[in-house]
Order: structure tokens, then sequence, then C-alpha cells
């Protein structure tokens, strides 16, 4: 059975400046919104789009993020006809070889495309947050018969030359691409979402691969390649909320734009879920003395403390007289009797402790990845 | 415990009033995320029992709805199964409709070639307990049958529909049982027992010579006081809590708030399992108050909530308060409205009414799906 749209998720990347979040893990394995990975959303919204095989690639630290994935049963990928596996770099007849690139990593991967027989592939990247579904996009590229449709989103003046910007024509087809351009001709920034045609791109991946000068990455190579050669290229605009959480600054900023309802996660009458691991704990609780205000939390968390725009994730304890605010506290950290948090990310599994002062006053948002001592008082 | 099939025993349901008129007393929700049946089911998952057969009273739907393929449960999901079943014959004869039945009329669901042993529990007597050391206990005092019980305080009498028990002097077989003993210091059955293959085959067939209408539980009490059984006696030793009535479920519901309560229930190592609903964490407003209370993942809370369990997907609006009370799943409490001393059902929506209040003897229940 041909596959209209199948999904490969490129879930290889570092991550550096998640800085200690990605030492040994990851980035989209890093954990978001109090419950989620980041890998969650893109998966969730290749499986509410009704995609069923999704492969993921994956490169860096891979082990967490690999059992995470599993077979895909988290975002209900163990259905009749569904398949999702995790694809890392093998070894292989011609040697041993990472993943050098985006495009690359395709490469690399063209007997398993074939095996799932797809019209198109729809590539994206594992590591953003967004809930968007793809059955419009797709339909722009089919009846455009688009040879990759790209979806792209209005990003400021200011923002644009952190991305890759299209320039489009009035039907939306793409005229010209700019790879983070000091003087921007257009506002509408590559999402790094592609949607191609798999005979094409096969074609050109195999070309790619034999091109010494090539840095086997979508952006520098295989899109302009397309533009030069006279392909068409389809735009697709998306108007939701988009972020690329690279920095703890914008992991931070994002995680807030949940409580200031920036970015609404589902709720029973959305059908757009965002799927992920359940954990086996008991409701939240809040203590006697207990203040929650402006937060979202999830099971597990025991909150006895104060807590004021703080993202609270599972098997969180914050003992009493804590104060936490602006803080996302990520799952099992632990902050001690009379601790105060202000502005931070507080990596899983780390102790704050007891009458500990930490970042206060500090407008800057700072990682918190190792134990904090407690301190002595008087 | 690959040779074991256990037997969760819907069939004795106490009564919660207008919570258990559409579903079984197991099927009602817990601590706002749990369904009281979640408890046993786990009892046997951490014991490594596999294999479970639901005996399902009535109301069947309800226990489809929450068990789904059991997956939740399982630790295989092909060499292990959760099957409910239910004694068809019966449905409409309640007076009939036994677990003894139950089990007659689905003998194939249980009887397979590779098992050795059954254990069956029943769900309103909420604890932790492993049956793996029972089982052993079982198989070494070469006995037929073992009954599980446990030494309590009934001075307040919270064990009174339990049947207390009386151990002979060698302290390994019960003596007898009889009802009601407000002792302060009393041995009770759990009505959880262990079978020895034939000896369970061999109870239904006995509970056909005595009368129709016993259960398991008074065939084997049947079977002690007339000295026809011999029964093994296992003592359990971690806290039980009992429910019997809407009065017992609020306030263990409510004591179980408090952390080292909870911690009698809820044991390292010992996780309880549910069905996954896939919901968000909750959202707290800024103007929320929330003291002494669990909220379930989906709810948006804006307004105020002392000593209450909220949960599933529950919006409690601005200018909302909820004192000793229970909301369950998708409930909204609108603006201004006070509730207190009560319970709500799923799929309310509470706004016109703006006083919602019971009292710590007689909690109010607003049924499911009541628009007021």
């Amino acid at each position: 059975m041909a596959n209209e749209l199948i999904a490969v998720v490129l879930a290889g990347g570092k991550g550096t400046r998640l800085e200690a979040l990605t030492r040994k893990n990851a980035k989209p394995a890093v954990s978001f919104g109090a419950k989620y990975r980041i890998i969650d959303f893109s998966l969730s919204n290749c499986v509410n789009s009704g995609i069923t095989t999704i492969g993921v690639l994956t490169q860096y630290e891979p082990t967490q993020l690999d059992s995470y994935v599993g077979n895909g049963e988290k975002w209900g990928l163990n259905g009749l006809h569904s398949l999702m596996t995790t694809l890392a770099p093998k070894q292989t007849d011609e040697g041993l070889a990472w993943y050098s690139g985006t495009a690359d990593a395709i490469t690399q991967n063209i007997d398993w495309i074939d095996s799932m027989d797809p019209e198109n592939v729809l590539i994206l990247s594992g590591d953003h947050i967004y809930k968007m579904t793809f059955n419009d996009m797709l339909w722009t590229h089919t009846s455009n018969n688009a040879d990759v449709t790209i979806a792209v989103c209005e990003v400021s003046p200011e923002e644009a030359p952190r991305f890759g910007i299209m320039v489009t024509d009035d039907k939306g087809q793409i005229t010209e691409f700019q790879e983070k351009p000091k003087v921007p001709k257009s506002n509408l920034a590559s999402m790094g979402i592609y949607m191609f045609k798999w005979s094409v791109l096969r074609k050109l991946l195999k070309e790619d691969h034999k091109n010494p000068d090539s840095e086997h990455d979508f952006g520098k190579d295989i899109i302009p390649k397309m533009l030069n050669s006279g392909m068409k290229l389809m735009s697709y605009e998306y108007t939701g909320y988009w972020r690329d959480v690279g920095t703890i600054a914008s992991l931070h900023q994002a995680n807030m734009d949940i409580i200031d309802g920036v970015f609404t996660l589902d709720s029973f009458y959305d059908s757009n879920k965002i799927y992920t691991e359940d954990t086996y704990s008991l409701p939240h609780y809040v203590g006697t003395k207990g203040s929650v205000k402006s937060t979202i939390a999830n099971q597990g968390a025991i909150i006895l403390g104060k807590s004021d725009y703080c993202v609270i994730s599972n098997e969180v304890v914050m003992e009493y007289d804590t104060v936490c605010d602006r803080c996302v506290i990520m799952a099992g950290a632990y902050i001690g009797k009379h601790a105060k948090v202000h502005n931070a990310i507080i990596a899983p599994g780390v102790k704050i402790g007891e009458y500990a002062e930490v970042n206060l006053g500090n407008d800057k948002v700072v990682l918190i990845s190792q134990d904090v001592p407690a301190k002595e008082v008087r | 415990m690959s040779d074991v099939v256990g037997f969760c025993d819907l069939h004795y349901s106490p009564s919660l009033d207008a919570l258990t008129t559409n579903r079984p007393f197991g099927c009602v929700s817990f601590l706002g995320r749990y369904g009281i049946i979640d408890f046993t089911l786990s009892n046997f998952s951490n014991s490594g029992i596999n294999r479970v057969v639901i005996l399902a009273k009535d109301n069947i739907h309800s226990v489809i709805d929450h068990i789904q393929s059991g997956q939740a449960w399982l630790n295989n999901t092909k060499t292990g199964f959760i099957q409910t079943v239910i004694n068809e014959r019966c449905i409409n004869n309640p007076t009939f409709n036994t677990d003894v039945a139950n089990l007659a009329a689905n003998i194939a669901a249980f009887n397979l070639p590779d098992v050795d042993y059954y254990v069956l529990a029943p769900v309103h007597l909420l604890t932790s307990m492993d049956f793996r050391p029972i089982i052993d206990a079982h198989i070494q005092s070469k006995a037929k049958i073992t009954m599980v019980y446990a030494t309590v305080d009934n001075s307040k009498g919270q064990f009174k529909n339990c049947t207390s028990i009386k151990l002979d002097k060698t302290k390994k077989y019960i003596k007898s049982t009889r009802m009601h003993d407000n002792a302060s210091k009393v041995d009770v059955s759990l009505d959880t027992f262990i079978f020895s293959k034939d000896a369970l085959l061999d109870l239904l067939r006995m509970q056909k010579n005595i009368s129709s209408l016993l259960s398991v539980a008074d065939v084997i009490a049947f079977g002690v006081n007339g000295g026809t059984l011999k029964v093994n006696a296992y003592r359990h030793t971690n806290k039980v809590y009992p429910i019997f009535s809407l009065n017992d479920y609020m306030n263990t519901s409510f004591e179980l708030l408090n952390h080292q309560e909870r911690n009698h229930l809820f044991l390292d190592n010992w996780p309880i399992y549910t069905t996954t609903h896939d919901t968000p964490p909750s959202l707290y407003g800024p103007k929320s108050e929330v003291k002494n209370s669990f909220i379930a993942n989906g709810s948006i809370i804006r307004g105020k909530v002392e000593n209450s369990i909220i949960s599933r997907d529950v919006t409690v609006e601005e200018g909302a308060s909820i004192k000793n009370s229970i909301i369950f799943t998708r409930t909204t409490v609108g603006k201004d409205v006070h509730i207190e001393n009560a319970v709500c059902d799923k799929d309310c929506n509470i706004r016109q009414v703006k006083n919602v209040v019971g009292s710590s003897d007689e909690y109010l229940i607003i049924s499911k799906g009541e628009n007021i």
C-alpha cells in the first residue's frame, strides 16, 4: 500500500545552547511545559494529521530519546498500519558514517524510506514547540503539484536575520531564498518543515551525496539547488504559535507563554492533543500553607510553599516556606525549606538546600543544573 | 506468578448513593485520578499476577470504559490479560447474581491448564497488598484455601460490616467466623482468598448444595463454622481503609490528604496504575487560592479550593469557592458558586445555584451531568 505522506523527524541535534540540560540528553528529549518533552509536539502534530509512519533520526546522546520514543505507543503509533522507528547512524558496507548534515541524515536512510513507498515525505525538526496539523499543507503541496512545500511564518524585521527567509510571489510560490540575511527581503521565515515529493527528493539527495562541496544541508544546499534548477517550491504560511527553544532564555520564555495563555496546551474539548508519557503519580498536592498562583503544575508534585509564575513538573517537591517565582522546575527537583528561587530553570532531580537564595533580583534567567547547598542561618 | 489467575471481585459493592446508580462501586472516581478498582488491579500487577479476571456484577459499560484493553495494568500484553466477565443470566435477577454464580458461568475464562492457584480480592477494602508472600505461605501450609485477615481497631465501628474471625490454638487456621464485632482489637477477614485450583472448583459445587444466594466469602464462612473446610490464615499488616458508605468514601478521601496517612496506602515501589487520558497539567489563575487539596491534571483553577479533591478537567472559575468537597471529572464550578461538604459527579455545570452545601454527617450529592 503506497503511503501518501510519511514523516521523518530530525532529532539528532545536540542543542549546545541549552547547556547542561543537553549534556547527557538530546535536545528533543528535554522536558517542557511541566509534563512534556520537546519532541512530543512534532510527534503529536504528525499523529493529529493522520500520519501513521514516522522515522525519528537520532544521533547525539540517543539512549534516553530512543527508549522514550520506543515503538510509538505513547502517541498511539502501535495501531494497524502504524510504524514508528528510530533511525540512528549505522555501520554499513561503506563504513561507519555519522549524519553530516540534515540532508545527509535522510540520504543515509533512503532504503528505509523506499521500503515505506511514500509519495511525499514530511521532514521536520524534533525541537520546536508548536501545534499544527499538516493536512492543509499537504493540500497546498498536492494541488499545486509542488516539488517541495515549505512551512513559513511571519517574523519581525529584527528577528529575520536569524532565520532562512523566503521570498514568495502572490500565489505563495517561493522565488528566492536568503539564509540568515543581513537585509531580509521578506518577513517569512522557514520553519524547517519541508514536504517533498519523494521521487524528486530521492534524486536530489543522490546527487548531493556525490557533491564534495556540499554541506548536505536542506537550507544551505538542497533548497537553493531546487530554486536554481527551476523546480516548483511552494510556501505554506502558518500563523499559530511556533518557537525554536534553542536557548535557556527562550526555553524559559516558551514555558512562561503557557501561563500567559500565549500558547495553550490541549484540553478536553481540543482534538489536537499533545500526547506524552504518563507517570503513575497522584494528582499534585497543595499544602495547608501553600500558595499557588499563575502556575502550571503536573501530577505528582507536592507544593507546600509559594509558587508564583512557575511551571512545576511531576514529582517536584517544594517544601514549607519556599518561594519560587518565574521558575521552570523540572521533574523530581527538590526545593528545601525556606529556599527562594527567582527566574530560573531548575534541571531534573536538582536539590536546592534549605534557606538557599538563588538568582534573587536578577532579570537574567539562569539554569540550575547542580545541587545548591543549604545556607547556614544564625 | 505465571501459574496464578487473579479475580477482582466487584460483587460486593457497597452503595455510595447516587454515585453508584449508574456505575459499579469499583469504578467510582477516587482521589481525583483513580478508580477504586485500581488498587486491587495494581496489587495484582505489582505482585506479578499477569492474568486477571474481573467479576463484574452490573453496569459493565463503566468497567469496560475504565479498563479499556487492560494495558495499564499488564506487565506483558501477550502473555497476560485482563478479562471482564458477567453472569448474563442473572443481570435482571440481582438476588442470584453472586460471585459464585459468575465464576460458575465463566469457568472457561480461568480454568486454564497451566494455572495452579487463584487469588480472589474485593475492591472495597483499600490497601497495598503483595500477594507473593501470601501465595508462598499458602503453598507451604499445604492448605487448599487461605484467608487473608487483618488485626484492626474497630472501636469506631469502621469495620463493622467485615466478618470477624477467631483463630485456632495453632494460630494457623480459622476456627470460626461471625459478624459485627465492635472490639478495639479484632481480627477481620479481608475477603481475600488464595485457592489451590481444585479447591475453587469444589467451592463452586459446594455452594449449590448449600444455597444459591451465598457468595464465595459466605461459603467459606459456612464451611469453617460447620467444620467442613480447613482454611489457613494469613495476617496482612499494611493499613486497610474500608469503604462501606458514602461517609466512609468521603472521610477516607479527606484523610488521605494528609501526607503521613497517604504513605500507608501509597507505598514506595508499589505504584497504583490507572488509565491515562493525556490531559495537560493544571493551570492556576492569578487569583487562585488552594489549600490542602489534590488537583488532578487538566483542571483550571481560578477560585478558592480548600480541603478538597479536584479531578481531571475541572474548571473552578474566579470567585468560586470549594470546601471539604470532591469534584469529579469535567465539572465546571461557575463564578461565585460556593460548594461545601458536597460531592459533584462528572460533567456537571454548576452556575445558577450559588450555594451547594451539605454537612460532614450528610454530604450533598450532585448527580452526573446536572446543570444547575
